[in-house]
Formats: C-alpha cells, sequence, structure tokens
C-alpha cells in the first residue's frame, strides 16, 4: 500500500496550514488517519501507550452489529443495505460539515451512530425520513453539545425520536413480513409499495390486541419489527462479543435485563392480561438491541459501576411499565432517554459517596 | 489496597493496575563500564535541584568532594564522582570533571557544614551525618511526598520494597543477590534510628529459590515486618502500601520514609565500610537495547558513551526511570544523574500501518480485548514511543477508573479540570494520584490522564507545604 501513504504525503501540503484546501483539512486528516495509522509520538510520561483508540474501540461496535445487520438483510432484504447506505451517507456529510466548520477534527463516534441508527427503524421506512432522522440525531442530538464524548443523550435514540414523534404513522407501520426458506429476502427489494409484503404490526402491537407470538421466532427473528431488532440470536451473540471486548460494559447490560425481567414476571402474575411473560417481554421489539448496544453507550450511560446498575434498573422498569401502560407499544428508546438524562445525576451521587468513603480511609 | 494478615507476614491485596510486559527486560548481570575521561553531573534530577555550587571553577576535586547542594532539599549534596578538574563555565547545566589521574587516589571525606545535620558526639545524629555526607541519604523519600526526608526527623515507620515492578529500573533481587549480607546489615542500621518504630519489607509474592534464602535470613529480625506483594506494577508503590497498612501522614507521629533495596544497601556501605556513594546501579533495557542488563556506573557518567558502548542508534528515546513515571533524557543532558535508576530504550515510531484499526493483531496486547492478542498467551510485546490513536475527547469508557490503584477517577478529574472547575476537583481527591501512568497507559482516547493529574497533585501538595510553613 505504499503508493497510497505516497499519494497522501504528497497531498498533505495542500491541506496543511498553509495549502490552498486548508480549510479541508479535518477531512483529509481524518481519509489519511482512517487508511494509515498516525505517526505521533507520546509527548509525556507514561512513554508507552496501549494499542487501542476510539477507531478501534468503535470499530468493536461495528463488528458486533453485523450479525444482527446480516440477519435484517435476509429477513427484510437489500432494501437494508439502502437505509444503512443515506444513513452514513447524509450522517456522514453532516459530521465533516460540522467539523470543517468549527476547524475540529471528524470523530470516530459516527461510525457506530451511522450503522445503529437504521437498525432501529422500520425496514420500509421512506429513505428521505432516514436521512431526516440521522441529520437530526447528529446535529442535535449530538453536536451542538460538543461532539461525541460530550453528548447527553444517545444520537441514535434522538434521531430515532425525532422521527417517532414527528412522522408517527411512517414509524409505526413500514413493517415487513421476514423473508423465510435458504434466501430469504436476499435478492429482495422490500418498499411500502411492495403491498404483499408489508405487514400491519409487529409482536409488541399485535400483544396488545391480545395476539401473543410464540417466543421461538423472536429469538430467530422471523417476526416484524426494527430493522436490526428482531433476531434475539444474532443481537446476543453480537452483544456478547461487545461484552467479551470490554468495549461495553456488563453490568448496563445485565442490569437492564434483570430489572425489565423481574419487571415484567411481578406483572404477569399479577395481571397476565395486561403483561406478557418477563420472557417474551426480553425477546420483543428492541430491549435486547437497547440493553446490548444503546444502553451501554459509554458517553450517555453513567460512568461508575453503581450508577450503571440504577440506570439499567431505570431503563428495565421503566421499559415494561410503558410498554404495559401507555399507548405507545414500545418502550426501551423513552426509557433509555430518562437514563440518560438521570446518569449524569446518578453519577455525581455515586461520585460524592465513594470519594467520602475514600478520604475517611487512611 | 487491603493487608490481609496471615500467620507468617501479610500480603497485600490490590485493586487496579496491569502489568505490562516488555522486550527487552535487563538480566541479572551487572557489568562495569570503561571509565570515561570526563563525566558530567545534571545540576537538575526528577526531585533535587542542586543550585548552591560548592567548588569553583578549575579547581582540583578528589572522590567524594562535595560539588553543590540542593538547599530546597536538607542541603543534600552532589558528590564528585572521581578525582579532577572542575569545569563550571562549559555548561550552566551541569558540572563536569575532567579526571586527572595524577590527582591525590584518597576519597575526600573532609567535614562539611550541613544546615540540618552535624557531626556531633551523639552516635545516632553522627550516622545521620554521615550518610547525608556521604551520598546515601537521597535513597531515602517521603512516601507520600516522594521528597527527601527531613535528617533530624525520625518516621512512624520505614517502607523498604525489595522489588520494583516498574520497566525498567535496577531490580532489587539482582543487587541483593550478591549483597544478601549487605542488605540485612543495612536493615540493622535501619533499625538503630528508629525507637520503637516498625521496618516493613515489601517482598515479592514468589515461589524461587532465592525468595526462600531471603526469607530464612530474615526470619530472626522481629522488627522487620514482612509484606507479601502481587507482582502487578504497581504494587511496589510505597504509598499504596503506607495507606494500606493504615499509616496516615501526620505532623505528630512523622511521616513514613521509603527506600529500595539499593538505599539499604548503600546505607551498610557507608555505616560498615565508610565508603562513598558516588555510582548507581542502573537498569538499561528496553527494545532499543541490543543486551539488556544492568550497569553499575558513577553519576555524571556520559550518556553518548552508553549509548556507544551499549550499541543505542540515534532512532530511539531515551527514558531515565521507567517507562510509566520517567522523564526522557533529551540531548541537553550529557550524564546520568544523581538519582537515575534505570534506562529505558524505547525505538521512535517507524511506519504507518494500512487499516491497522480492522487487523486482527496478534502481536499487539491491550487492556481491552479488542486485539486479537486477548486469545493467546502472554507475550513479551516490542513496545515504541507511539501514542497509538489521536487525541479525542473523553468517553467515558472507564479504563482509566477500573485501572487506577489509588482509586480515584481520572476521568471525572479530566473532566473537572476541561471546565475549569478548580474548585471541585479537590473533592476528586487528585492528591492521592500516585502517578503511576496507567490511566493515560489505558486511554482510548489517548488523553494525557497521567499528567493532567500529576500537575494538579503537585500544586494541591505546594499548596499544603505552603499552608504548613505559614503556620
Amino acid at each position: 500500500m505504499k503508493w497510497l501513504l505516497k499519494i497522501f504525503e504528497d497531498l498533505h501540503p495542500h491541506f496543511g496550514p498553509n495549502g490552498q484546501f486548508r480549510k479541508f483539512g479535518p477531512l483529509f486528516e481524518a481519509i489519511d488517519n482512517f487508511f494509515f495509522s498516525p505517526k505521533v509520538s507520546t509527548p509525556t510520561a507514561p512513554h508507552i501507550r496501549d494499542p487501542i483508540d476510539l477507531k478501534r474501540f468503535m470499530t468493536m461496535v461495528v463488528f458486533a452489529l453485523l450479525p444482527c445487520t446480516i440477519a435484517s438483510v435476509y429477513f427484510f432484504g437489500l432494501r437494508v443495505l439502502a437505509v444503512i447506505l443515506v444513513s452514513y451517507a447524509v450522517g456522514g456529510a453532516a459530521e465533516v460539515v460540522i467539523a470543517v466548520l468549527r476547524k475540529e477534527k471528524i470523530n470516530e463516534g459516527f461510525l457506530v451512530t451511522g450503522l445503529i441508527f437504521p437498525l432501529v427503524l422500520p425496514p420500509a421506512l421512506p429513505l428521505w425520513m432516514v436521512a431526516l432522522g440521522v441529520l437530526f440525531g447528529v446535529v442535535v442530538g449530538k453536536e451542538l453539545f460538543g461532539g461525541t464524548g460530550r453528548n447527553l443523550f444517545n444520537p441514535a435514540i434522538a434521531g430515532r425520536c425525532f422521527l417517532g414523534l414527528g412522522y408517527p404513522v411512517a414509524m409505526s407501520s413500514g413493517w415487513v413480513i421476514p423473508g423465510a426458506g435458504p434466501t430469504g429476502r436476499l435478492f429482495q427489494y422490500v418498499s411500502a409499495s411492495t403491498v404483499d409484503a408489508i405487514s400491519k404490526a409487529t409482536p409488541l402491537g399485535l400483544v396488545k390486541q391480545g395476539t401473543l407470538t410464540d417466543i421461538l421466532p423472536l429469538f430467530v427473528g422471523n417476526v416484524s419489527g426494527c430493522i436490526g431488532e428482531t433476531s434475539g440470536i444474532a443481537i446476543i451473540a453480537g452483544g456478547l462479543f461487545l461484552l467479551w471486548t470490554r468495549v461495553a460494559n456488563w453490568r448496563t447490560v445485565v442490569s437492564v435485563l434483570a430489572f425489565s425481567f423481574l419487571m415484567a414476571s411481578i406483572l404477569h402474575n399479577v395481571n397476565p392480561h395486561a403483561c406478557a411473560p418477563a420472557l417474551w417481554h426480553l425477546g420483543a421489539g428492541g430491549l435486547l438491541f437497547g440493553a446490548f448496544f444503546m444502553a451501554t453507550d459509554p458517553v450517555t450511560c453513567p460512568a461508575t459501576n453503581a450508577g450503571k446498575w440504577i440506570f439499567g434498573a431505570i431503563v428495565g422498569i421503566v421499559t415494561i411499565l410503558i410498554r404495559c401502560f401507555s399507548g405507545y407499544v414500545e418502550g426501551v428508546m423513552f426509557a433509555i432517554l430518562i437514563g440518560n438524562t438521570v446518569s449524569p445525576l446518578l453519577d455525581e451521587m455515586v461520585y460524592k459517596i465513594q470519594m467520602k468513603r475514600l478520604a475517611n480511609e487512611a | 489496597m487491603k493487608i490481609l494478615n496471615r500467620k507468617e507476614g501479610s500480603r497485600m491485596k490490590m485493586r487496579g493496575g496491569c502489568t505490562i510486559l516488555i522486550q527487552g527486560k535487563p538480566d541479572r548481570h551487572v557489568r562495569n563500564l570503561p571509565a570515561p575521561d570526563a563525566f558530567s553531573i545534571p545540576r537538575k534530577s526528577k526531585r533535587f535541584t542542586f543550585s548552591k555550587i560548592c567548588v569553583q571553577d578549575s579547581q582540583d576535586v578528589r572522590r567524594g568532594t562535595v560539588l553543590a547542594l540542593d538547599p530546597s532539599s536538607f542541603s543534600v549534596p552532589m558528590l564528585s564522582p572521581c578525582s579532577g578538574t572542575v569545569r563550571l563555565r562549559q555548561n550552566l547545566d551541569h558540572v563536569m570533571i575532567e579526571r586527572n589521574a595524577s590527582l591525590e587516589k584518597e576519597p575526600d571525606l573532609a567535614e562539611f557544614d550541613f544546615p540540618h545535620a552535624s557531626n556531633g558526639a551523639d552516635p545516632k545524629a553522627k550516622m545521620r551525618y554521615r550518610l547525608l555526607r556521604q551520598g546515601a541519604w537521597h535513597f531515602l523519600r517521603d512516601v507520600y511526598t516522594t521528597r527527601l526526608p527531613d535528617p533530624a526527623g525520625t518516621p512512624q515507620a520505614i517502607i523498604v520494597s525489595t522489588i520494583n515492578l516498574e520497566p525498567f529500573t535496577a531490580r532489587g533481587d539482582v543487587q541483593i543477590r550478591s549483597n544478601l549480607s549487605s542488605f540485612t546489615r543495612g536493615l540493622e542500621h535501619l533499625q538503630s534510628f528508629l525507637e520503637y518504630q516498625p521496618i516493613y519489607l515489601i517482598f515479592p509474592k514468589v515461589n524461587s529459590e532465592f525468595a526462600h534464602k531471603m526469607r530464612d535470613s530474615l526470619r530472626g529480625y522481629a522488627w522487620v515486618r514482612l509484606i507479601e506483594a502481587s507482582t502487578v506494577y504497581p504494587a511496589d508503590d510505597f504509598a499504596l502500601t503506607a495507606r494500606s497498612l493504615g499509616l496516615r501522614p501526620s505532623a505528630e507521629k512523622g511521616s513514613v520514609w521509603g527506600l529500595r533495596a539499593e538505599g539499604v544497601i548503600a546505607f551498610d556501605r557507608v555505616v560498615s565500610a565508610n565508603d562513598i556513594i558516588i555510582s548507581r546501579v542502573i537498569a538499561l533495557g528496553g527494545p532499543g537495547v541490543p543486551h539488556p542488563t544492568h550497569i553499575e556506573v558513577p553519576i555524571g557518567f556520559p550518556i553518548a558513551k552508553i549509548r556507544e558502548l551499549c550499541g543505542i542508534t540515534s532512532s530511539n528515546r531515551l527514558i531515565s526511570g521507567g517507562v510509566f513515571s520517567g522523564t526522557s533524557i533529551e540531548e541537553q543532558q550529557l550524564g546520568v544523574d544523581v538519582e537515575c535508576s534505570g534506562i529505558t530504550v524505547l525505538p521512535e515510531p517507524e511506519e504507518r500501518e494500512f487499516l491497522s484499526f480492522v487487523r486482527p493483531c496478534f502481536s499487539k496486547r491491550s487492556y481491552s480485548r479488542a486485539f486479537a492478542s486477548a486469545i493467546r498467551p502472554r507475550f513479551l510485546e516490542r513496545f515504541t514511543t507511539a501514542l497509538r490513536g489521536e487525541s479525542r475527547a473523553c468517553v467515558s469508557c472507564g479504563y482509566c477508573t477500573e485501572v487506577c490503584p489509588a482509586r480515584i477517577v481520572p476521568t471525572a478529574i479530566h473532566k473537572l479540570l476541561y471546565q475549569n472547575n478548580i474548585d471541585e476537583v479537590e473533592a476528586f481527591l487528585p492528591d492521592r494520584c500516585i502517578g503511576c501512568g496507567l490511566c493515560s497507559y489505558v486511554c482510548p482516547s489517548k488523553i494525557e490522564l497521567a499528567s493532567e493529574i500529576v500537575g494538579i497533585r503537585d500544586k494541591i501538595w505546594m499548596e499544603q507545604s505552603l499552608g504548613k510553613a505559614g503556620q
């Protein structure tokens, strides 16, 4: 790859502080460092550093999302790829424009947002809405707060919430009947106009009408639902990989799943008509996806371990409450947003106790 | 860190910490290098600034003559490593000695008038004077502030560490192995200037013949308490050990002193053999050294000569002290300073890797498990000085908090400093930082956490000492 490196090196002066394209410096630097790791030395002690950087960190999330992305292409067809492409293209462009305007570096956080966001959308959602949603998520959900690391809310959820409130009809229809057989819908392009492939409701919608879907399809994924949220097995496989790499913290995941399970079993035992069985709730909708990939976003969940347990409890309990006692069929998104809102507070409380304890020790 | 009591001695358990295996571990031998024609002793080292010069330009001095003092550290002296002629004007940051073989060979032990120690009749005071005068006192440190303890003071306890876990500093076992009797005698001397205060001996939790031999030889010393430490960096840290022993810094009880094996041996050499400590055993390791080993060199030994004799090329960074807390030896520094305990040689980054963030990377060990090396057994890694990434905003991944052995929260401190919120930072106890550098090491956003926290810690310490002085 020496020829490519040489091209970058030759182009470098043009994008430097005195070059004619200096305005696009952040873009050039991002592309340059995307292909070739930067050759920078440690400025101070410690003189050696761990090989992990934010690119690798975010890439691990993308890797972990691959199983459910592949599963979604199998179940819902090639249009999934178009949705992902639009999300990356529009969100990426927004990121570049803002970086150029603010004269800052382009952050890797978008590698994840750009993929998570389409995975939580209905498969037949019009592409312009995908673009609008990702734009809102990136610009308002993240960049207005100062970029990756400084945002209060998970950008993907912020974008989805915007679409959910702004276009409630489109966001609660457009479900696709999952493909079956050896190739599924791998070679089909299913959009809202493909009438015979469009379904009216997801398992969570059906349960409100009194029809309980079997649990097995919920974990396999051959049910209607958001693009990446239907296949429990694929989510768990990717999620466990993410936990193993230590990029996501297991405490959040365990806490969300345990508390939602607990809450659902209590409610189910009290009133089986109001609440479906606990295991069913785990598999249905976006709970698994939310627990493994969205609640674990380190930026927007608490930094302390105790905070993570409480945060998980809030997300788990609120999800089940919204699902069972509100007009909304799905509650994960709002639950995580509520959790995001309280996480700085949780951290502050935990830090206060921790530091008091530490100060009292020798 | 907790101390778990057991029948024999105690075992120390540390939270956090991380062992990093670097290529180029120095072997057990201590080699001597041929003497150079001139020595250049830097006037600044990590703790000392020798601002008061006690000799004149072109003056002839002997081995052991006091060349300079550090007035801010109880006038700790800089001693001449050889007989020769002083050159002060060639380089203002160094005291240079041109070796002159025709001068008298006998060491210069002439009495020197220190403001903080005197050669009086009291045997205890006399011993302290000799330790200061003959260059052994500077091995001591206050475990909490790392500053030099008052030669007239009495500590509430002394902690002696036989291990050096930071790569690469002179290993305690290497020095004790050839000087076991000197080491045990040194412990006896240490005891003699305490009254009833204990000496804690940090000992590695290892099962080797040598460890058994040492444990046996110390069994009779009732006043030495053995503490077994794990070999995870930085379990050998003095402040961590002192805290886990419940020793609080207090004005009435006195501070806690720390000393490494080389210091104990130096104490014995001064007290038993009336020797002058003008040389140091330093570890020479790291991926940039062809033959990693220990060398014994006089202070002021030219760095250029070490480079030349040990085959170190110019594309390497030399670090005085370990890779985590050491300082890089800049070109302006000409000789080995009085506190040097190791020189680690790290190559500068060589090439840019293509699409490194999606490669499996079996040869890169990480604190996270984001590299394929996580499924490999432990191995020695060839480190360079590469930052290995780009600096970004903190994403609160929590690695720094997990790894911090002092149990503080680097990420929270960083965020408050970023907001310029100095008032609230103190509530997060940055003064507990031991400067191990692991937070910066693990940070995926490549934030200079350690230097930020050490910076604010030193400011707090300074304010505290000024406050005390004001009272």
